[in-house]
């Protein structure tokens, strides 16, 4: 954390190679936390390019008595997949509409390349697609909690609301990601 | 505290994450247990978390790094001429390329050495494709020939070495059996019955001289050097 701050300081002075260092810790994260939340491995590697564009241009902003850089481009992470959401919400109207059909195969592991589908597991490619289903505000919870692993303090930091409130997300999200797989006719080992 | 359902459904990440202790957890757990629709998920719930936690961490994609650093600290330099030559292939100075390399040449040498081409006398001649299946042919009888006669001269040592042992062996039985037998009483006048006798007392060395003599007029591909 405070190598972070360092780079960060080195980052501020002109240094391209702590930028780089700073680029190399963190992308990993990024991009699993964009992959999770879209379920698009293009669209993922799309919005980390936009995260790190964003923390790069308000760099000058972070403040490490605030908090670890790592939970501030989680947050900055966070805020831009939910302008993403919100942007294309029409083209998940849509969709919506053509889930309301018959459901003869899962939509996104159709549509998923074979690369990612030997990545991820069956199961948890069927994870993958439940999450995807979630509101936002249920994903995003669920994600930072059971994927990223991240403490209730540093949720509450990243999702701007209290504590009473990202435990009753997570927890509504684990139960209804429980129903989506029920419905979806996966129940996990 | 009456448990219901709605409170164990409110209370179920507390409890999975171990926050309800004591009497409250006991609680929780009778209800949980016995109730049709809390029970299934409850395991349910449980089990996906437990997924959740093993689903594995996705790498970074390789040009995802590149993309963000031209996006935020612009196009890298790109270096043209000898120092892009020599940048090209400093990645290619690893063990594994360089066993790689290697291996590619002895082959190459192990072709060009069977297709008759020799660096020695280089003609451009001895690169026709014709020129090449020539010599690769000749070569190719050559070398059958050769296994061949190998193959034969072994079979005839093999006969030679079994019959000196087989003759050795005969030697070394009971000289009762080596003597002559002795000659059947003969009544004058009167003839024994028997065929003319064979010459049994024969120098033994003379025999096998014989026998070699006699193998090598028999296979004319043993050369001399082979009967000796």
């Amino acid at each position: 954390m405070e190598q972070d701050a360092q780079l960060v300081q080195q980052c501020l002075q002109g240094d391209g190679s702590a930028w780089e260092e700073l680029v190399r810790r963190h992308s990993r994260r990024i991009f699993n936390i964009c992959y999770r939340f879209t379920g698009n491995r293009t669209e993922a590697e799309d919005l980390s390019q936009d995260v790190f564009l964003r923390v790069y241009r308000t760099l000058g902003s972070y403040r490490s008595a605030h908090g670890g850089f790592a939970t501030w481009a989680t947050s900055v992470t966070r805020n831009l997949l939910i302008d993403h959401y919100r942007r294309t919400k029409r083209d998940r109207i849509t969709d919506s509409l053509d889930d309301k059909m018959p459901v003869v195969e899962n939509k996104e592991s159709a549509g998923r390349r074979p690369d990612e589908q030997a990545l991820l597991g069956e199961l948890s490619m069927q994870v993958q697609s439940a999450l995807t289903r979630l509101s936002p505000e249920l994903r995003e919870a669920v994600i930072l909690r059971d994927l990223q692993q991240l403490d209730y303090a540093e949720i509450q930091t990243v999702l701007a609301v209290p504590e009473g409130t990202v435990k009753s997300r997570i927890n509504r999200g684990r139960i209804e990601l429980a129903r989506i797989l029920q419905q979806m006719g996966v129940r996990p080992a | 505290m009456t448990w219901t359902c709605d409170l164990v459904e409110a209370r179920l990440s507390d409890y999975l994450e171990g926050l309800l202790q004591g009497p409250e957890r006991a609680e929780f757990e009778a209800h949980a247990n016995s109730c049709a629709d809390c029970a299934p998920l409850v395991a349910n719930v449980r089990s996906l978390v437990g997924e959740m936690h093993a689903m594995q961490v996705l790498e970074t994609p390789p040009r995802l790094v590149y993309a963000i650093l031209d996006k935020t600290l612009g196009p890298r330099e790109t270096v043209t001429g000898w120092q892009g030559f020599l940048n090209a292939i400093r990645g290619l100075a690893t063990p594994k390329f360089a066993y790689g390399a290697a291996s590619v040449m002895a082959t190459l040498f192990i072709v060009l050495g069977a297709s008759g081409f020799s660096l020695r006398k280089a003609k451009l001649a001895d690169l026709r494709p014709a020129a090449i299946y020539q010599t690769a042919d000749r070569g190719a009888h050559r070398v059958f020939a050769r296994s061949v006669k190998y193959v034969s001269d072994l079979r005839v040592v093999y006969e030679i070495q079994s019959r000196l042992r087989q003759d050795e062996n005969n030697l070394q039985t009971t000289p009762e059996e080596m003597l002559p037998k002795s000659a059947p009483e003969k009544i004058p006048g009167q003839t024994d019955q028997q065929k003319p006798s064979q010459p049994r007392q024969q120098n033994r060395a003379n025999e096998i001289s014989r026998q070699l003599e006699m193998m090598a007029t028999e296979m004319p591909m043993l050369g001399e050097r082979s009967v000796r």
